[in-house]
């Protein structure tokens, strides 16, 4: 059989594998055990299991139950919501510092939890109903929590980024960095809309108020005021300094190199369990028992994942499969952007099927030596694949945050949540845009903080 | 006990809730009971272990920086317990079907065929996991018997961690057994 025959059905069956629903985990492990067994020599099956040991035995890998840790502890606690309240409070003044209060919620939370889902939820919860309340439709109300989750994959520490820098052989230090700039242009790019999209309800309310009409005359809340005094400002502040405490301390102990990452993601996780205990008396095994047990569920199922994951771009890479398809594209001689919008375009397709984790895992050895070939940054490439990621999580048909609104405000229908994202799809789309004319948003601060790269 | 778990909680979404339910034949149902607990005891041990894991990172910071030590075997001890404590769960994970999948097919299939299907995707998967549990315990042995130890200045035996991913792997390929097996005793499965 020759060398693409087996590579097309190398993909062809792992397809048909996925589709018959089997556990990522298990089918990816199964697919490459059976391409091992009839086209690589016996002795590769005798080493099958000391070879997912070693690759998944990496303290950088296993750090991402301890990041799981960290998210798990803050996530269950009332964090998102003191979090949530302080920054509206602070924000009150300002026209449409409502939406800004809940993007920058959305990305302090996404900072320290690590996950989208996680801050959907967390500020959702009370972002949500507290924007309807005052009036915001509630498709935008939606849109923004969904999109201002999905800061979760790219700001510090991300998981997706620690297999990026796994499989792309890239310093995680430097990945982690390249991700604030472009974070932050999101959230100016999220917050300007917002306020945008503030002040045309608003209008819209007040005509509608003014000329007095039957129906539309009622009196949107968006009309009234809410101040906050002073002293409820300063009262919300102790609740939620220990959180910014716990962000600010764990990047300076990682980029003060005092501690290694996988060190600041066990830093991480017991400075969060401190602060539980400390700030809302989080402590008896009791309370701390479903922390861990999330933990669990979570790491391990996604550890199953990037271990078999593994595996199988390690038999792609032993039957040559992964080259071949390297040097196919290579050979192209596609126009280097043209190139880099078609691996996009497949990172996006595939994220239909596949969570993140995988899709990192399994097409690097792909995709990475074109790219490299065509003269792209590959921390920068690895930032950009990350925002074409964190758009999957909102766009139809898979949208994981859109499931977890539609869990958390079951009562917006799913037409106008798919609306509500839309606009901040463009607004991502449109970050990469920005990217790809001035990369230094992202490589600019680790050249400021790491030196330049070798 | 509870765990109390909340699916779509902490992100981790569950493409088919369906669970074993009622196990039908009563040797099945005594099985489904044993296992049930043993994963319950045994994600006492993981959770205590990812605990100790982040505890240990974080002393190897204070070792380094407030008393000077020369950290060595930090690392590794963090990497055997995760290890640990990912294989070990990996049966209870599966208990509730937590190893998500595509499962888009399943709405278009009928009741039959997604039977079939069920069949398949369990058959498959424990085969797998049978296979990679022999092969771990193969491993273990030849660990323990040649005295294999890992590479580092500290060089801990490497049976250890052979033998709790081979333990935990046997651990999951018996939970997928178990659920292939009512399935196959009980024909009027749910779903």
């Amino acid at each position: 059989m020759s060398g693409s025959v087996i590579g097309i059905s190398y993909g062809v069956i792992t397809l048909l594998v996925m589709f018959s629903g089997m556990p990522i985990a298990f089918g990816l492990g199964a697919v490459a055990v059976g391409f091992m067994y009839f086209f690589m020599p016996g002795s590769a099956l005798d080493t099958v299991t000391q070879n997912v040991y070693e690759e998944m035995a990496s303290i950088t890998l296993l750090s991402i139950p301890l990041f799981i840790l960290k998210g798990a502890a803050i996530g269950k606690s009332p964090a998102g919501k003191d979090l949530y309240s302080a920054m509206h409070a602070w924000m009150s003044k300002i026209p449409g510092g409502l939406g800004i209060a809940n993007v920058f919620a959305c990305a302090l939370f996404a900072a320290m939890s690590g996950s989208s889902p996680a801050t959907c939820s967390a500020i959702g919860s009370a972002g949500i109903p507290e924007m309807r309340m005052r009036g915001y439709s509630p498709g935008f109300a939606a849109g923004i929590i969904a999109a201002g989750g999905t800061l979760g994959i790219l700001l510090p520490p991300s998981i997706t980024m620690i297999l990026y820098a796994v499989a792309a052989e890239q310093s995680l230090g430097r990945l982690f960095l390249a991700g604030i700039g472009p974070g932050i242009l999101l959230v100016g790019l999220f917050a300007g809309y917002a306020v945008y999209r503030y002040r045309k309800e608003y209008t819209t309310a007040k005509v509608a108020y003014q000329s007095g009409g039957t129906s539309a005359g009622a009196k949107s809340a968006m009309l009234d005021d809410h101040v906050y005094t002073m002293a409820e400002k300063v009262e919300m502040l102790p609740r939620v300094v220990p959180f910014v405490v716990l962000l600010i301390g764990v990047m300076v102990a990682l980029y003060g190199g005092y501690a290694t990452p996988s060190e600041t993601a066990g830093l991480g996780g017991i400075l969060a369990l401190v602060l539980i205990a400390v700030v809302y008396g989080i402590r008896t095994p009791k309370q701390l028992q479903p922390i861990l047990s999330s933990t669990i569920k979570e790491s391990t199922m996604l550890m199953f994942i990037i271990g078999m994951s593994l595996l199988y771009s390690y038999v792609m890479s032993s039957l040559h499969i992964s080259q071949d398809a390297a040097q196919a594209v290579v050979a192209m001689h596609l126009p280097k952007w043209l190139l880099l919008a078609t691996i996009l375009v497949m990172v996006v397709v595939l994220g239909f099927f596949l969570p993140p984790v995988s899709i990192i895992l399994m097409t690097a050895p792909i995709v990475l030596p074109p790219l490299k070939d065509a003269g792209f940054d590959l921390i920068w490439f690895g930032v950009v694949m990350t925002i074409v990621m964190e758009m999957g999580l909102i766009h139809p048909p898979v949208g994981l945050n859109i499931f977890v609104i539609k869990n958390i405000a079951p009562d917006i229908p799913l037409k106008d949540v798919i609306w509500g994202v839309m606009p901040f799809l463009g607004l991502m789309f449109l970050a990469i845009l920005l990217m790809c004319f001035v990369p230094g948003i992202a490589t600019a601060l680790p050249d400021l903080v790491m030196g330049a790269p070798k | 006990m509870s765990h109390g778990f909340d699916v779509g909680e902490a992100g981790l979404e569950l493409h088919d809730p369906e669970t074993l339910g009622d196990a039908g034949h009563p040797a099945v149902a005594v099985l489904d009971r044993a296992l049930k607990l043993v994963n319950r005891l045994v994600m006492v041990p993981c959770m205590l272990a990812v605990f100790l894991a982040a505890a240990i990172l974080t002393y190897s910071v204070a070792a380094r920086y407030f008393f000077k030590i020369p950290t060595e075997w930090q690392d590794e001890t963090a990497i055997f317990l995760l290890m640990g404590a990912t294989f070990f769960s990996g049966a209870y994970v599966q208990s509730f079907r937590g190893h998500v999948g595509v499962e888009a097919v399943a709405g278009l299939l009928g009741r039959r065929a997604n039977r079939f299907r069920m069949m398949f995707v369990e058959a498959v998967s424990f085969a797998f996991c049978a296979f990679f549990a022999w092969k771990s315990w193969t491993l273990f042995a030849e660990a323990l018997h040649e005295g294999h130890s890992s590479n580092s200045t500290w060089g801990p035996p490497l049976w250890i961690p052979y033998s709790l991913m081979a333990a935990g792997m046997t651990l999951l390929a018996v939970q997928l057994a178990l659920e292939l097996t009512s399935r196959l005793v009980n024909k009027e499965a749910p779903k």
